[in-house]
């Protein structure tokens, strides 16, 4: 046999169901030497590592849907995840992308129509824990600006700079997780309304800031690439008391905007 | 290389490492964890800054009858522009088969037509990286029927057809010995010295599997055995003073034990190194 059809029929082998490693293709199971008894067990170590540390990586990457629905669940949802979307590169970093939609139609999970937002969330919080490294806006970089071409600028926002929009109380739901030593017969109540949050990277981990209505669809309509003055002119036709002033001092404490290359 | 025993460097470590700087000669980490930017590319550039650094992959699946990913080739080769580590290495073994990633170090026959693909995948890697790589032995559950030449003068023929090096694991040779059955010995009198540019060492488990067999897993989840430290020794008599890196990746000891795992590793060749065998 010709090593790529080896290798796919080894592949497939192993992303299959269990019964193909407890009864292998006779054609698998002709390639290796020793006796026939041995290999189901042979190939279950390599399945076994194949999907144990393709599991692990999403459970590194999906920690609160580990604390919503426990270790069993969560290794359950995750296995079924890695057999249906392996990774297609060789960075684990990057892999796990989907799992919300995955969730949707995970029927385990039916009963938890908030998972599917939380595992939004994680994503965008792995996705700008490895954003790549850019240097922030200064006050001093906006001061050099002339004000009439201050309405001209576009304000990219930074590379870790992730936008979340959710009918479910995902601030809420991620501190009621992280919280240490919580009582067992605390409860949260997941109807107290939606959110809308930013998640960035303050420092070298990825944290997440609440917004307010006016100020996600400001930052929506920057991160589009609009210029300041055509993002606030649509903002204020929706929502006329739009504190820009509030907003700019607020997002240059938290470096919200990328420097322009040039401007060192 | 004043101290040629060296670490892999670890997420759990990082601090560790930079704040008390123990005495090991280098550092290994796998590039992987360096893609894209962040915490990870913090720790790392400050470590730098205190040791050498060599970069082990995991995933460029030399083995697979696919080609070598260039945007993989492209992302490593942006942290070595960045960080100048002194040695290159991968796996004689294969992850990456129709557009699925196993991450994991997959067996290969060791035939012809193995080393024809190994060697052009070795040799495109090479020539876009612009350096020689080593490229490791691995610990495998499996044999094919098919191979046609025993692991060692598979190794000695891919270094031989394009120059790369051999990163020669001394615990994986162990494991082989054990689960194929042979002598360990036998493979390491049969390596040519002169492509080995890299020794590694790491802990392994026992397994029983369900039909009463026992198999070697290469698990680095544990200290050096005694049965590998004995093979080092012989391996370090007849390759000389090669850098030599302690593995550890699961069940993460404190800092200190690995430090003194390379500590050993340093002391062996020290008494046991012969300065000619060194060339």
């Amino acid at each position: 046999m010709r090593l790529s059809e080896t290798q796919t029929l080894f592949s497939r082998t192993m992303l299959d169901h269990p019964d193909a490693v407890a009864n292998p293709d006779p054609a698998l199971a002709g390639l290796f030497a020793g006796e026939e008894a041995i290999l189901p067990a042979r190939l279950k170590i390599y399945r076994n590592n194949i999907l144990g540390s393709l599991t692990k990586a999403m459970q590194a990457t999906y920690p609160l849907i580990e604390k919503l629905t426990g270790e069993e669940f969560a290794t359950g949802l995750m296995r079924s995840f890695v057999l249906e979307s392996p990774p297609q590169e060789a960075c684990l970093a990057r892999y796990g992308a989907g799992l919300d939609a995955f969730i949707e139609t995970f029927s385990p999970a039916k009963d938890l129509p908030y998972l599917a937002d939380v595992a939004r969330l994680e994503w965008a919080m792995n996705e700008a824990y490895y954003a790549p490294d850019d240097r922030p806006l200064t006050p001093a970089g906006l001061q050099n600006v002339p004000l009439e071409e201050l309405a001209d600028m576009i304000l990219p926002l930074r590379a870790s700079i992730r936008l979340l929009d959710s009918r479910w109380p995902l601030s809420a739901i991620r501190n009621f997780c992280l919280k240490e030593n919580r009582d067992e017969r605390e409860t949260l109540n997941l109807d107290q309304g939606g959110c809308q949050i930013m998640v960035y990277r303050p420092g070298l981990s990825a944290d997440i800031v609440p917004l307010e209505s006016a100020e996600y669809a400001f930052l929506q309509a920057m991160s589009a690439g609009d210029t300041l003055g055509q993002s606030l002119e649509t903002i204020l036709k929706t929502f006329p008391g739009f504190d820009f002033k509030g907003f700019l001092q607020k997002h240059m404490a938290l470096e919200t905007f990328s420097s322009p290359v040039a401007n060192t | 290389m004043k101290n040629p025993a060296g670490i892999g460097l670890r997420h759990a470590h990082y601090k560790d490492v930079i704040e008390t700087k123990p005495a090991v000669g280098w550092l290994e980490v796998h590039p992987e964890n360096y893609f894209g930017g962040g915490a990870h590319r913090h720790y790392l550039t400050k470590a730098r800054e205190l040791y050498p650094v060599s970069f082990h992959a995991v995933g460029l699946s030399l083995g697979s009858t696919e080609r070598v990913s260039r945007d993989h080739l492209r992302q490593i080769k942006e942290l070595i522009e960045i960080y100048e580590p002194f040695q290159v290495s991968d796996h004689a073994s294969w992850s990456m088969s129709g557009n699925a990633h196993l991450n994991d170090l997959l067996p290969l026959p060791y035939t012809k037509e193995t080393l024809s693909i190994l060697c052009r995948n070795i040799e495109e890697t090479q020539e876009f990286l612009g350096q020689r790589i080593l490229v490791e032995n691995p610990s495998t559950y499996l044999s094919f029927k098919s191979s046609t030449m025993p692991e060692w003068d598979f190794m000695n023929e891919a270094a031989r057809r394009n120059g790369c090096g051999i990163l020669l694991d001394v615990n994986n040779i162990y494991v082989q010995s054990r689960n194929h059955g042979f002598d360990a010995f036998e493979y390491l009198r049969g390596i040519e010295g002169r492509h080995v540019g890299e020794i590694h060492l790491a802990g392994h488990t026992e397994q029983e599997i369900a039909d009463g067999s026992t198999v070697l897993i290469d698990t680095h989840d544990s200290l050096v055995r005694p049965e590998v430290w004995n093979l080092y020794g012989f391996a370090i008599e007849k390759f000389g003073p090669i850098p030599t890196l302690i593995e550890w990746d699961q069940n993460l000891p404190p800092l200190s034990t690995l430090a003194a795992e390379a500590g050993r590793a340093a002391a062996i060749i020290r008494e046991r190194a012969l300065p000619h065998a060194a060339e």
